[in-house]
């Protein structure tokens, strides 16, 4: 009778197996409980982009965990080889979805990008440049919209037009020069609009005060969004307050590694809104980023608890709606849509059906599902700008499943934005690219529009 | 052009041997530095570990030839991996293996609607078929839990199961031909364009889960199937596992043949509903029983009058016909992701898959009970209750020293009493280098011998998967050897 | 149509058959598996040569020799070995006849879902070594689908399982599948378990009665019949002349049956009823009257228990193609010349792909058409082998058509299991 194989590895084990050290030596350390409840099942293969793109293992969420419990087990340490997978990831959370046990490996990618980023810092002028964003400019609301004023300054004096006509964007790397001719019309953000308002006063009767975060890039690039957002707020009977001191959700820092920036956003985000009861957010990535603070503060017990109280506040504004109640608009959109789920919503928040009921309650609005509607389309924060050549990849992969006919892509998210626009773009499609609360807003300013002709003519 | 994008430098010097597969795939179509490789040292099966000489992804038959003659020439061990969520460890690399990943292989070559079959490529995904075809109203057959991601050359491999094969058969009772590369680097194909019975041996169902050690598949011819009209699911809750076991023999034997006929106990309940998909099932029931009927629907509804029937007089705490596909999917999704739940509530599992004869599931269940008391660990239960295919969970934790092997003991204590009642170690998983050892417990040396001769036919060098499947006197100090260089039982 | 006497006995077993060889120079008859091993290790160790037979109708089917040393009759090894209703499963000795296995499994309303010619006759030993199927593997599938574990008696006189006694099992090779089909040349099976299922409560066959002319549209309508939601268990096409025999109808007929409960049974007839094309006529028969004709169909064919007098030539071939190339098939016989002399009757299954052409006439013109049924599947990737023909035309004529590029594997199979080629040599597959 041959041995069973418990018995031979009982044998063949060493009497006192050491385990080896860790090779997270820094800081911070990506969490073990994370990883214990990998178990190696696969099930998240088929719902990450890049393994799709790929078909290697390194770059699929389990594989992915795999090497970063094996830094802790000593076996492979903090490297670039390391790095590339781990950098490669695009942060889209479908994995967690897809996961049986729940293991949160946007969790634990983050983590392992903030050591990345302290054993190796970035140096030269890719070091300068990922400064120049994440430090300089998206965590200083004036510096961001002296730069909107700038781009606004581009766009109307005739020189963006100017620029696309010489060809000028020819000499761009060619993704920068894809997102150039993309570039949304910027207005003035809402943070300067409504700056000596103390809130934006519901219409009609106050049913509830909520704070809101502009955020850095949607109030300068997509400004008329957060109006909508404040439209459609206030016509539903909320007083809506734009905190001055609130700063980037610092969700962009957390994705690059630099952990450290990402408290400080924090902590400046969590006073800022620390008298409010509820804080509703439209970009779904900023929101996520909000509901995973207490992540950044698990080895400050003080500051993980106001974290925690903090996060429990943060609720995307279709949620919002669509828990508080909303009036059905009356008005006719009369398009063919569809609706893209933007990762930091339905993996991330798991905010899936309210969008799609509020477009559903759009009169007029005539809604098709999309196939694969929550893969990710390849955005991901500043991915599109890092990873240039795979976020096209799982751009084009997007785009085929975008059905022929539909005249809008609706979501909730404005990086999505930008990169489904330059997908309807590449792919020479006409679908308009608009924010759920867009529509919803536009059909209330019909209503309104009808209600003054009809009592005008009465 | 890129601001960011890192440019790895090649840090491992290539030896000759990476050069020229390289120049067979392409460069980048080759890993071969540490760090890349320590992604394919285990399949789902994670207590072995080991190392790849490299891993290679062909892009089509001829490059899966021209590795395999290399690798023939040149006496490098080899081996096919699809998705790698085997749970036997048949890809696991024990001897260092180039593997061969058959990952970029992933099309749907041809659908004949007419002969009801489909060709696709190995790596193509086991549900993107049914996907592929059910605006047709077609849909293939076998779905193993894992469909969602592993691959149809991975179940030709393995000859997988899966929930709905009580009715529909399994892996092999859906494969209509085959090409196959064999292991020395020939490509044959086996009852091309899937005609039925073609003369000789019947090498197809002989290669239908062989776990990779006679050839690797490069193309699957496949049958379709029509989705049935109709289909109906029942939930029933028990106070006891008996009576849940002998509303399954009672369904059978009223002459129902259900599509699906599963069950969970208690701690599996428990698991499931901490992962992601609960369904809301009471915490104090002791087993559930999921049945599926389906057909045309004119017949289906007075089978469901009997299956309720059959559970009311076995004592069922509450039984429900799903109303919606909505909420059919969700007791679906509940199910298949069960293994992986598990995780939601230990740290590390270790999954049997023993079959017994339907009659004897009182007596086996009560044994694993046994075992698990034994052992001081827990067990979870989920599993094909309509063929006889149990799926014990031992749960552990690895990081607690012991745990690992007492695991592995109970698991073969399971495999043991399955034996004892005449049933088998693997109904759907496959041996692997799990349950080698345990091959011993059906089969007899001659036995044994009979098979790994047949092995020696097709792979006389012994370099495609080697030291799969047979347990052989050699091969336990291979294991020793093995387990001291790689598993770091922690 | 009657239903063909039929001798009750295979008791009567002749020891020579002059028409179709296959014979022995001694007869052995064993009541035991350890005979059975004893009489094969000593003619292994002997070096003599065995052929296997049981309920003897498969003596035209493949094989150069009229006799071997020893015919090894396994007509006495009979009998259900195991069987537990709740498993639904069986395990039973190969000498065991069809229609016994059945009756003593219909008692329990269940059965084995095969349906092969001759169930009277043909044991279920045979019919594995042969791989035999009939119409309604549309439904059920071949002995493949339905064999889960053997006891064989390698020639070297060891015993070896394969497979066991439960329904799913992936433990080891699927050794299974080796010896279905393999014509006795690997090991004498010894012991067969087999899945079973429930008796079907309510049968019917339509049969739908098709002008030549309007073949093309029946073609469509079969499409139709798949893609719709009916779950027919077969869909048998036969030629005019067969049809002409069965039904005194010459045109082409299609059996559609349907295995179910009451009320799914008598909704897919309907369904049928009201689908059917114009121009074709529809006929159903229920319940007994159903099984009534298949009962008959299954006698259809000769065999060489039946074909045992002079004059005409017969043959049957076995076709394999993609289903719907089945009626390509049936279509050959328009392209033949100097046929007046033959018979050519044909069925085959839309379902499954394998169609039977029953030859009967002058032999030259038996030869040609084998020939020209052959080039006509080949040309479809298909074969054509031909499983009942007297020894003296099986020198001939080469029964199972080209070897595969892959034949060496078949050899060394042949090698690892027999090395002295002590079982049935020559009876299969490129002389192994």
């Amino acid at each position: 009778m041959a041995k069973s194989l418990a018995a031979q590895l009982e044998e063949a084990a060493p009497p006192c197996a050491e385990a080896s050290p860790s090779n997270y030596l820094l800081k911070d350390h990506p969490d073990e409980n994370k990883w214990a409840d990998c178990v190696h099942c696969g099930m998240c293969l088929e719902s990450c982009p890049t393994y799709l793109e790929t078909g290697k293992e390194q770059h699929s969420p389990r594989g992915r965990v795999h090497l970063i419990k094996s830094v802790a087990e000593g076996q492979i340490s903090v490297n670039e080889q390391f790095a590339d997978p781990v950098f490669q990831c695009l942060d889209c959370r479908a994995c967690t979805t897809a996961c049986p046990a729940d293991v949160d490996v946007g969790g634990l990618i983050e983590e392992a990008r903030g050591q990345v980023r302290q054993a190796l810092p970035l140096k030269g002028w890719k070091g300068a440049v990922s400064g120049f964003f994440l430090k300089g400019l998206f965590p200083h609301p004036n510096r961001m919209q002296t730069v909107g004023s700038f781009l606004k300054l581009y766009q109307k004096s005739g020189l963006q037009s100017a620029v696309r006509k010489t060809g000028a964007l020819k000499i761009m790397p060619p993704h920068l020069a894809d997102m150039e001719a993309i570039m949304p019309e910027i207005k003035q953000p809402v943070q300067k609009k409504f700056k000596d308002y103390k809130f934006v006063p519901a219409e009609g009767q106050t049913k509830a005060r909520v704070a809101m975060l502009t955020g850095c890039i949607m109030d300068v690039m997509f400004s008329d969004i957060n109006e909508s957002t404040i439209n459609v707020l206030t016509h539903n009977g909320n007083d809506v307050e734009i905190p001055k001191k609130q700063t980037c959700c610092g969700a962009l820092h957390v994705h690059a590694g630099d952990r450290d920036m990402g408290r400080k956003l924090a902590k400046q985000n969590i006073e800022a809104f620390e008298d409010d009861e509820k804080v509703v957010v439209n970009a779904a990535g900023c929101g996520c980023a909000l509901k995973e603070y207490p992540e950044l503060f698990k080895d400050d017990p003080v500051w993980k608890e106001k974290a925690e109280v903090f996060s429990e506040k943060v609720q995307d504004i279709s949620k919002y709606l669509y828990d508080t109640g909303y009036e059905k608009p009356k008005s006719e959109i009369n398009k063919k849509i569809t609706y893209h789920d933007a990762c930091h919503l339905a993996h991330g928040q798991g905010v899936r059906h309210e969008p799609r009921q509020l477009l559903n309650d759009i009169p007029g609005v005539e809604y098709t599902e999309m196939a694969n509607s929550d893969t990710c389309c390849g955005s991901a924060g500043i991915y599109n700008i890092t990873n240039p050549e795979m976020a096209g990849a799982v751009l084009d992969r997007k785009m085929e499943h975008v059905p022929e006919e539909v005249e809008m892509i609706s979501m909730g998210n404005p990086g999505c934005m930008l990169q489904m626009a330059m997908g309807v773009q590449k792919h020479g499609r006409r679908s308009e690219i608009v924010h759920t609360v867009q529509l919803l807003d536009w059909a209330y300013q019909k209503d309104k529009k009808a209600m003054e002709s009809t009592t005008g003519k009465g | 052009m890129s601001l960011f994008k890192s440019r790895r430098k090649k840090k491992t010097r290539r030896d000759v041997h990476i050069e020229q597969m390289a120049a067979i795939v392409g460069p980048d179509e080759i890993l071969f530095e540490k760090e890349d490789l320590l992604s394919y040292d285990c399949d789902g099966f994670t207590v072995h570990k080991a190392m790849p000489k490299a891993v290679v992804f062909p892009k089509n038959t001829e490059e899966v030839a021209a590795l395999v003659k290399y690798c023939a020439a040149h006496d490098l061990p080899f081996l096919a991996r699809g998705a790698g969520t085997g749970l036997s460890g048949g890809a696991i690399p024990l001897n260092g293996e180039v593997i061969i990943s058959l990952g970029k292989m992933k099309n749907l070559l041809h659908v004949d609607f007419e002969n009801r079959q489909a060709v696709v490529q190995p790596g193509f995904v086991n549900l993107k078929l049914t996907n592929s075809i059910s605006s047709k109203g077609y849909y293939y057959a076998p779905d193993p839990s894992s469909q969602y991601v592993c691959t149809i050359g991975g179940n030709v491999a393995e000859n997988a199961g899966g929930a709905h094969c009580l009715k529909y058969g399994v892996t092999t009772n859906h494969i209509l031909g085959l090409e196959v590369v064999l292991p020395n680097g020939e490509v044959i194909e086996i009852s091309e364009d899937g005609i039925p019975d073609s003369p000789g041996y019947d090498l197809m169902g002989l290669l239908t889960g062989s776990e990779g050690t006679l050839g690797i598949v490069t193309k699957i011819t496949v049958r379709i199937l029509k989705n049935p009209e109709g289909k109906q699911t029942v939930l029933a809750y028990f106070d006891n596992v008996e009576d849940g076991s002998r509303a399954v023999s009672g369904i059978i034997s009223a002459g129902i043949v259900p599509a699906a006929l599963e069950m969970m106990d208690k701690t599996a309940i428990e698991g499931v509903e901490a992962g992601t998909f609960p369904v809301g099932h009471p915490k104090d029931i002791e087993a559930l029983l999921l049945i599926e009927v389906d057909g045309i629907a004119a017949g289906i509804d007075e089978q469901i009058e009997q299956i309720l029937e059959v559970c009311k007089s076995r004592n069922v705490r509450e039984v429900k016909v799903a109303e919606s596909e909505e909420e059919r999917g969700k007791w679906w999704a509940n199910r298949k992701t069960g293994f992986g739940a598990m995780g939601a509530i230990s740290p590390d599992y270790l999954v049997q898959d023993g079959v017994i004869p339907r009659s004897r599931l009182p007596e086996v269940l009560q044994r694993i009970t046994e075992i698990s008391e034994e052992s001081g660990l827990r067990i979870a239960n989920i599993f094909h209750a309509g063929d006889g295919n149990l799926h014990p969970l031992i749960l552990f934790d690895s990081r607690i020293p012991g745990e690992t092997e007492k695991a592995l003991e109970a698991g073969t204590a399971c495999l043991k009493a399955c034996a004892d009642v005449g049933g088998s170690i693997t109904g759907e998983h496959g041996v692997g280098i799990e349950k080698k050892e345990e091959m011993r417990f059906i089969f007899t040396d001659e036995e044994l011998d009979a098979q790994t001769r047949i092995r020696e036919v097709f792979n006389p060098e012994d370099l495609l998967n080697k030291g799969k499947l047979f347990p052989t006197p050699s091969r336990c100090m291979d294991i020793k050897t093995i387990v001291k260089d790689t598993v770091a039982v922690k | 149509m009657e239903i063909k006497d039929i001798p009750q006995s295979t008791a009567s077993l002749v020891l020579k058959d002059e028409k179709f060889g296959n014979s022995g120079a001694e007869l052995a008859e064993p009541t035991s598996e350890e005979e059975i091993a004893n009489v094969l290790r000593k003619a292994n160790e002997e070096g003599k040569k065995v052929a296997v037979v049981s309920g003897g109708t498969k003596r035209g089917y493949g094989g150069l020799k009229d006799d071997y040393d020893i015919l090894l009759s396994l007509s006495q090894y009979k009998g259900i070995i195991e069987h537990t209703a709740g498993d639904m499963t069986v395990t039973v000795r190969p000498g065991t006849t069809i229609k016994e296995l059945q009756e003593f499994l219909s008692d329990f309303g269940q059965m084995v879902s095969l349906d092969p010619a001759w169930p009277e006759q043909a044991t279920i030993g045979g019919v594995i070594a042969a791989n035999e199927s009939g119409p309604k593997r549309m439904k059920y599938g071949s002995a493949r689908d339905q064999v889960i574990g053997l006891r064989v008696a390698y020639p070297a006189g060891t015993i070896i399982r394969t497979g066991g006694k439960v329904v799913k099992n992936v433990a080891g090779y699927d050794m299974n599948k080796l010896f279905i089909g393999a014509m006795g040349t690997l090991g004498v099976i010894t012991e067969i378990t087999m899945k079973l299922r429930p008796v079907p409560k309510a049968e019917s066959l339509v049969k739908l009665f098709v002008p030549k002319e309007q073949v093309q549209v029946l073609k469509e309508f079969i499409v139709n019949i798949q893609d719709s939601m009916v779950e027919p268990a077969s869909l048998e096409m036969i030629n005019p002349a067969l049809s002409k025999k069965l039904f005194n109808r010459e045109v082409y007929t299609l059996l559609v049956a349907f295995e179910d409960v009451e009320n799914s049974v008598r909704y897919q007839e309907q369904w049928m009823e009201e689908h059917v094309p114009a121009g074709m006529s529809v006929d159903v028969s229920q319940g007994d009257k159903a099984k009534e004709f298949w009962r008959a169909f299954a006698t259809l064919a000769p065999n060489s228990l039946t074909d045992q007098e002079s004059g005409s030539t017969k043959a049957v071939l076995k076709i394999g193609t993609k289903n719907m190339d089945v009626l390509t098939m049936m279509a050959v016989e328009e392209t033949m010349t100097d046929i007046d002399q033959l018979e050519i009757e044909i069925h085959g299954g839309l379902g499954h792909g394998i169609t039977t052409v029953i030859l009967t006439g002058e032999e030259s013109q038996v030869k040609q058409a084998i020939h020209q049924f052959r080039a006509e599947a080949e040309s479809k990737k298909g074969y054509a082998v031909v499983k009942h023909l007297p020894v003296k035309l099986r020198k001939e004529i080469d029964v199972w058509g080209k070897k595969p590029s892959y034949f060496f594997l078949f050899e060394g199979i042949k090698k690892t299991n027999d090395p002295n080629n002590t079982l049935n040599y020559q009876r299969f597959l490129g002389g192994i």
